[in-house]
């Protein structure tokens, strides 16, 4: 959730619950207000009646101008002293629903008067107050929604606008690219929290890209730096084996200190074509017919698919000229296809390739399992093969990355399928 | 037959020098453009090994001047790695092959014997040996007067074996010679040792049994 929807909800509704409580408070305290008024003009009307009847004049008679019902009843004794306020709800007879309902609020009381008992109850009606105060309760209901609805815009406008610069830093970040050199230019902000931020993250991606570069430039000195130790080594080992008088243990740990060169040599060698393909050594390019360039590989490569007995199957759909580095391609198609024979069932396995418009594929039956697919093609990944350098998928992958294309790895039923999307 | 080296590398030139001598040839050397010129004035060589990068200058500068003043002599230049546009400018010029560093010494042994087969030094297209004949022009193999029937793979392997004859040959220097950086290391091992296995047995078949030794670990020697 956004962090301006989450603040505009938590504003919103703290403000509604305070204006519901004092709509709530409001009309409680109308309603009270309200009783105690009608109660005053009812005691003020007793007065009124008990002088009236002590002069002998009829009640009736004398207040049946004022709205108020009055009605006067002799009785033979006195059972009550004190007044006796009642409230309730006087249904209108031609009126079933609630709305002509009319509330009521009566005084009942009893008085000597000349020695006779009168019970009186003074009626008053409450339902033009109740209206008015019905009335205030919907005014203040009305603002409340206008005012929610106002401090939610506003809200949101004044936060969308004060919060654009971390919005901003943020799509800066997500689509920085170390491998591109390029610095991060933010939004001018005067919130200091943000130009704060901006800043740090100013500073800390200056520090990965040095941090980068440097561990790049090492990398790439280390290899270039220990071609020339390595050729010796191996030259001289080569000289080193010419003589022929060892005995079996000198032998053994010639072979051993040959074998390990070697593989130095190669190791060293893929390391530093990771480092030219990665530097954008091999940007001349050529337009290449790719069946053409897939069928010259299967020829220079036919000696180890005879030894294997692999049947290769070719399904060329379509005929596809790409712009393409000669070289990358050669790299591409060999570790491609040398990976298919490699790994490949020791006799009468299968190789099948095929072109479409825009993708290519090698599948081939194999001696081994799935492979993991997180680490694919990861540097130095072997899958426990040994005999492997662990390069050669992450070459696929370096190249495949340096024209923008993307490679797929799927397997099933004891199939591995490499798939290029050009 | 005299070769020149002209290297600037001491431990690399000392390497070559001694292999090559090993190998039936006189060998001289020049560091810099200027002594190798000079050599070039007094002496005259049947092959020359060029490195294009020198201390005094390019080494293609040297190749101009054999091939302006004795185009009969073969060239060989040295390159580094990846120096693609040095290796064109000197076939462009007249170099008849080129090596890029490292290389095998093996290979340099090949290289300038199939030049100078191929610029006609001495006469002769045939490696001779012991009961064996190896007609370079016409590729074909005479076991004790028979023609043995190879494949060009096997050919190819017993050429490079014949063409440094005394020495132990290692597998990746074979595997280099024939497919180039093109093929995996451990696959292609495989593949060397099954096509020496048929070389072997074809000459034993022809009663040549002295030829080819493997030597374990290591490679292959072509004879003792």
């Amino acid at each position: 959730m956004k962090l301006l929807t989450k603040s505009n909800i938590y504003t919103t509704i703290t403000t509604v619950l305070l204006f519901a409580i004092s709509i709530f408070v409001v009309y409680q305290v109308i309603l009270i207000r309200l009783d105690t008024e009608v109660d005053k003009q009812l005691l003020s009307a007793k007065e009124k009646i008990v002088k009236g009847l002590q002069d002998g004049i009829s009640p009736n008679a004398y207040f049946s101008n004022i709205g108020q019902k009055i009605y006067v009843k002799k009785i033979d004794y006195r059972t009550m002293y004190g007044n006796q306020f009642i409230e309730y709800i006087q249904k209108n007879p031609k009126d079933p629903s609630n709305d002509g309902d009319i509330t009521q609020r009566e005084l009942l009381f009893q008085t000597d008067v000349n020695g006779n008992v009168y019970e009186v109850t003074v009626c008053n009606s409450l339902t033009e107050g109740k209206k008015i105060g019905d009335y205030i309760a919907v005014v203040v209901l009305i603002f409340l929604v206008i005012s929610v609805v106002i401090l939610f815009l506003l809200n949101r406008l004044i936060s969308a606008f004060i919060w654009s610069p971390f919005y901003d830093t943020l799509t800066k970040i997500k689509t920085w690219n170390i491998k591109k050199n390029e610095t991060l230019n933010f939004k001018e902000t005067d919130i200091d929290e943000f130009y704060l931020l901006n800043d740090t993250v100013k500073d800390l991606t200056h520090q990965i890209q040095d941090d980068y570069h440097n561990l790049k430039e090492f990398t790439e000195n280390v290899s270039h730096e220990a071609q020339t130790p390595l050729s010796i080594i191996s030259t001289k080992l080569e000289l080193l084996m010419q003589e022929t008088n060892y005995n079996e243990k000198q032998h053994k740990l010639l072979v051993q200190i040959y074998n390990a060169t070697q593989r130095m040599h190669k190791l060293n060698e893929g390391l530093i074509l990771l480092t030219r393909i990665e530097n954008k050594q091999f940007i001349e390019t050529n337009s290449i017919e790719l069946t053409q360039a897939i069928d010259e590989k299967i020829e220079v490569l036919e000696d180890f698919i005879e030894a294997k007995q692999i049947t290769v199957q070719t399904q060329y759909n379509k005929k596809i000229i790409k712009e393409i580095n000669p070289n990358l391609l050669t790299i591409l198609l060999n570790n491609l296809l040398i990976n298919a024979i490699k790994y490949n069932l020791e006799e009468h396995g299968t190789i099948k390739i095929t072109v479409d418009e825009d993708s290519f594929s090698v599948e081939n039956t194999s001696y081994i399992d799935k492979i993991n697919r997180q680490f694919l093609f990861d540097r130095f990944n072997k899958n426990s093969i040994s005999g492997s350098l662990g390069l050669g998928l992450s070459l696929i992958k370096k190249i495949v990355d340096f024209y923008n294309w993307q490679v797929t790895y799927t397997y099933k039923d004891g199939i591995h399928k490499f798939k290029i999307y050009m | 037959m005299r070769i020149l080296i002209i290297e600037d590398e001491k431990s690399l030139r000392e390497d070559v020098v001694d292999y090559l001598t090993e190998n039936g040839y006189k060998c001289d050397f020049a560091t810099t453009i200027k002594s190798a010129l000079q050599k070039l004035n007094d002496v005259v060589y049947s092959c020359a090994l060029v490195d294009v990068g020198l201390p005094d200058g390019s080494g293609i500068d040297i190749v101009e001047h054999i091939k302006k003043h004795n185009p009969e002599m073969g060239v060989i230049i040295v390159t580094a790695k990846n120096a693609l546009e040095d290796k064109l400018q000197g076939l462009k010029i007249g170099a008849d092959d080129y090596l890029t560093k490292p290389f095998h010494l093996s290979e340099l042994s090949a290289r300038i014997y199939s030049v100078l087969r191929r610029r006609n030094f001495g006469g002769k297209n045939t490696l001779t040996f012991d009961g064996l004949e190896i007609d370079t022009t016409e590729k074909k193999v005479i076991a004790n007067g028979n023609q043995l029937q190879l494949t060009k793979k096997e050919y190819e392997i017993l050429v490079y074996l014949a063409s440094n004859p005394t020495h132990l040959i290692t597998k990746e220097a074979l595997a280099d010679a024939i497919w180039g950086d093109k093929a995996d290391m451990a696959t292609s091992f495989d593949f060397v040792y099954s096509q020496i296995k048929n070389l072997k047995k074809k000459l034993n078949e022809a009663d040549l049994k002295n030829y080819i030794k493997v030597v374990y670990g290591m490679g292959y020697k072509f004879k003792d």
